[in-house]
């Protein structure tokens, strides 16, 4: 129950840093965006949804799909 | 309340079932694919997209982020509590859930209402074309998954011994593939242009 609680509290912190690259004249400000967006995510499906409990294809579905498209998002950029 | 223990490592059972991952992954590839579709009409036309992104306000979107994921958050607790058999606590965390499913509606109708004043309807460029379709088709998302929940917490509440665990992890599955939807849709649509 306390790992769950921290995740949440890094996800509120991650969608703050979020808020606070975009607000900034950082460069790759887009690749941090991305990178932050990802990291989320994998938090959410492998935590929340539990996936870490899930058979190891499920995690490779999951992390083979973000791979792509975040990178297919940064190469059109 | 029905709880046959299930062995998530087997490939045919991941949490929430094999079913409702099959749509998950769908969902993703279609906002996918879109959002794809979106970031390359944008390199092609980069002042507009910049200019009409700037036209949203982004401080809507990062707090209907912290609304979702923290729904989201209550959504895995109340599975948890459920798992332990602590039905009164779960049903607490599935009325948290959905309040904060309604917060995020309410903010998206405020700022879908001041978008349709100050004229930046669907037609009003590609932009706002992507804008309200992937938006929209999420905020469908998020209905369908309030009615599933409030579903849930209905039999809940009338009937726990009937409930089965795996209809409720089914709904949250549902619930938490809105979440990582908007993870994506938020930086690309709001942050990134």
């Amino acid at each position: 129950m306390k790992q769950i609680n921290i995740i949440w509290g890094l996800l509120m912190v991650l969608t703050f840093a979020t808020a606070f690259v975009s607000g900034s004249e950082i460069s790759y400000a887009a690749l941090l965006i991305i990178g932050i967006a990802v990291l989320k995510f994998v938090f959410v499906s492998f935590e929340f949804m539990e996936l870490r409990k899930a058979h190891i294809l499920w995690k490779y579905l999951v992390l083979g799909f973000l791979g792509i498209f975040s990178m297919l998002i940064l190469f059109i950029l | 309340m029905e709880t046959v223990p299930i062995d998530s490592k087997n490939v045919y059972y991941p949490p929430g079932g094999i079913l409702m991952w099959i749509i998950i992954f769908l969902e993703l590839f279609t906002f996918g694919m879109a959002l794809v579709a979106m970031v390359y009409y944008g390199s092609l036309e980069r002042e507009l997209f910049h200019e009409s992104r700037l036209l949203l306000n982004a401080s809507y979107g990062a707090v209907n982020t912290v609304f979702l994921l923290t729904s989201g958050f209550f959504m895995a607790k109340s599975v948890m509590e459920l798992k332990r058999q602590e039905v009164a606590k779960s049903i607490r965390y599935l009325s948290l859930t959905m309040f904060l499913g309604l917060c995020f509606l309410v903010l998206k109708g405020i700022e879908y209402s001041l978008k349709i004043e100050a004229g930046l309807d669907m037609n009003y460029n590609l932009f706002f074309t992507f804008y309200w379709a992937l938006t929209i088709f999420h905020v469908i998302h998020v209905l369908v998954g309030l009615i599933i929940l409030g579903v849930s917490t209905y039999n809940l509440k009338r009937n726990p011994a009937k409930v089965d665990l795996i209809d409720i992890e089914a709904g949250a599955a549902f619930w938490h593939m809105c979440d990582l939807i908007w993870l994506l849709l938020f930086p690309i649509i709001y942050l990134i242009f």
